[in-house]
């Protein structure tokens, strides 16, 4: 059996699924490698990839049916592929008016503050894809034990740099927005700019380590 | 310049939207009616994408600073050149001091206005669309408002007067079948291609969510995946979201079917409790819709080229 369908959706756009929705690490390394070698191939306006999905908007919307046998071919040839991500330390400000859901989220999970920002900065996370927001990387994966539902009701303000998570996931808010996520600090690096040529800091498949900062209000 | 007497329900400067962000979270934007654009762009002989004004409901008002050509299109949101009525489809002269004017109508939700020449508007990303979420583009980032003053180079002389006849507005929306069907409740589509759905209060530039007395409701999932304009969603509740132009570059809801290029204009002009029916139809008769749409603009644009000295 096939571990992916590939089909046209809409009259444009290409989706490659894999049939699971939680990739292995390895699936995941062959997206990113299939990812890397579409949009190299200049031939689409763009290339979206998603958890476990690829979409790509076809310039030439007649030869649909040459692109879904080139894409499941192109798959298969990036078994072997290799794919060397982009690593960034982003510096966070931890708790307090920082991290206005920290004090409260640790009395949930019955930890003190202290272990659960250890636990939030002990992991090396990879941007599994953007969306919701220009710049908004989905970071995966959250330990286990920060892993918990969004909030019932989102805040109709989420302040931009704000630190956050939500299910397996944690994220950096790159503009003010509503958002349902709880929120854990605050990073000041600027993660998107519509003016530069490469708008968006964060790419698909770069990984992402947290630094708790020594001006932190809880992290002395 | 335009200025901005009365902002309206939603005015923003829009063109036929961005472009290649989308794996950045960038989404389209761009007018709700990218047919529309390009014949307010025709008929001043401007480029088919200089940026318009997308005027949403009427209630909006402008002041020319400068005597300029300019043209409407879409919908007949009863528009008024200095109390005179004017017609979607043609192009007309305005002098340094008169005042344009749109209103409320019953059966239309989105005009166009064009100047010659286009508005002067900076690119952000390859668009001189308005982000209205992230806020860049356009005017500023954002909707208009009262007092903004919008540059073009002025005109002159009045060209001659000229008009264009535009596609029909229709509800009926022809659509092709999603490739989430499968995982829905056996006969998701036909009831969805059987139903007459009504255009809820919920419909702005993200999309347009429907109702419907009998809805199918289902417990299907799926990963999130890319989404586009003309993508309809169908959540758990049985009631279709059509995505359209500010919608979000990925989603988890099932997709049932999506609308044609050349009938997703039809949403600019559909609002709340307004009907709409849909069509299943082919790639091939998708994409032979979407060459007649181009040669009614090719034809226009030939006729109108013979017409110049």
């Amino acid at each position: 059996m096939s571990d992916h369908q590939c089909y046209l959706l809409g009259e444009h756009a290409i989706a490659f699924v894999l049939e699971t929705s939680n990739p292995s690490s390895n699936e995941q390394r062959r997206l990113f490698a299939l990812t890397s070698t579409l949009m190299n191939l200049g031939a689409f306006f763009d290339v979206v990839p998603a958890k476990s999905s690829i979409t790509v908007y076809l310039k030439t919307p007649q030869d649909h049916p040459i692109w879904i046998k080139r894409i499941t071919t192109l798959w298969h040839e990036c078994e072997m592929a290799s794919f060397k991500p982009t690593t960034h330390r982003f510096t966070v400000k931890y708790g307090g008016d920082y991290g206005p859901d920290l004090s409260s989220l640790a009395n949930t999970l019955s930890l003190p503050e202290k272990d659960l920002i250890e636990l939030h900065a002990s992991v090396t996370y990879q941007v599994e894809f953007l969306g919701f927001l220009p710049g908004f990387g989905y970071l995966g994966t959250l330990p286990n034990a920060l892993q918990v539902p969004r909030k019932k009701t989102p805040r109709t303000r989420v302040p931009k740099g704000s630190v956050a998570i939500a299910q397996e996931l944690t994220a950096i808010y790159p503009s003010s927005s509503p958002g349902g996520w709880h929120l854990l600090g605050i990073c000041d690096t600027p993660l998107f700019n519509p003016s530069l040529q490469q708008p968006s800091l964060l790419m698909p498949g770069d990984h992402v380590q947290f630094i708790p900062s020594k001006g932190g209000l809880c992290s002395q | 310049m335009l200025t901005v007497i009365k902002q309206g329900v939603l005015c923003s400067i829009q063109d036929t939207g961005r472009h290649g962000y989308r794996h950045l979270g960038v989404g389209q934007s761009g007018a709700l009616d990218p047919i529309a654009v390009k014949l307010a762009n025709l008929l001043l002989n401007n480029d088919l994408n200089e940026p318009v004004i997308e005027v949403t409901i009427g209630l909006a008002q402008f002041e020319f600073t400068a005597s300029i050509n300019f043209s409407i299109t879409g919908g007949d949101l009863r528009a008024k050149l200095n109390g005179h009525p004017l017609y979607p489809g043609w192009r007309y002269f305005a002098e340094s001091g008169d005042i344009l004017s749109f209103s409320t109508s019953h059966n239309a939700q989105r005009a166009y206005l064009a100047v010659r020449g286009g508005f002067l508007i900076d690119n952000v990303l390859n668009a001189k669309s308005t982000d209205i979420q992230a806020q860049f583009g356009g005017y500023n980032g954002r909707a208009l408002k009262m007092g903004d003053q919008l540059p073009f180079h002025a005109d002159k002389t009045p060209l001659p007067h000229l008009g264009v006849k535009q596609p029909d507005y229709t509800n009926e929306v022809r659509v092709l079948k999603g490739p989430h069907c499968d995982k829905l409740p056996k006969g998701s589509f036909e009831h969805f291609l059987q139903t007459k759905w009504l255009v809820s209060d919920m419909n702005n530039r993200m999309g347009s969510r429907l109702t419907a007395n009998n809805t199918v409701q289902h417990h299907a999932t799926i990963a999130s995946q890319a989404v586009h304009p003309g993508v309809i969603q169908y959540p758990p509740n049985g009631q279709p979201i059509v995505l359209l132009n500010d919608c979000q570059t990925t989603g988890g809801y099932p997709i049932i079917a999506s609308v044609i290029s050349a009938d997703l204009r039809l949403f600019s002009q559909l609002g709340s409790q307004q009907s709409c029916k849909f069509i299943g139809v082919s790639v091939s008769q998708a994409h032979h819709a979407m060459k007649k749409l181009n040669s009614h603009l090719a034809q226009f644009a030939l006729a109108n080229n013979n017409n110049k000295e």
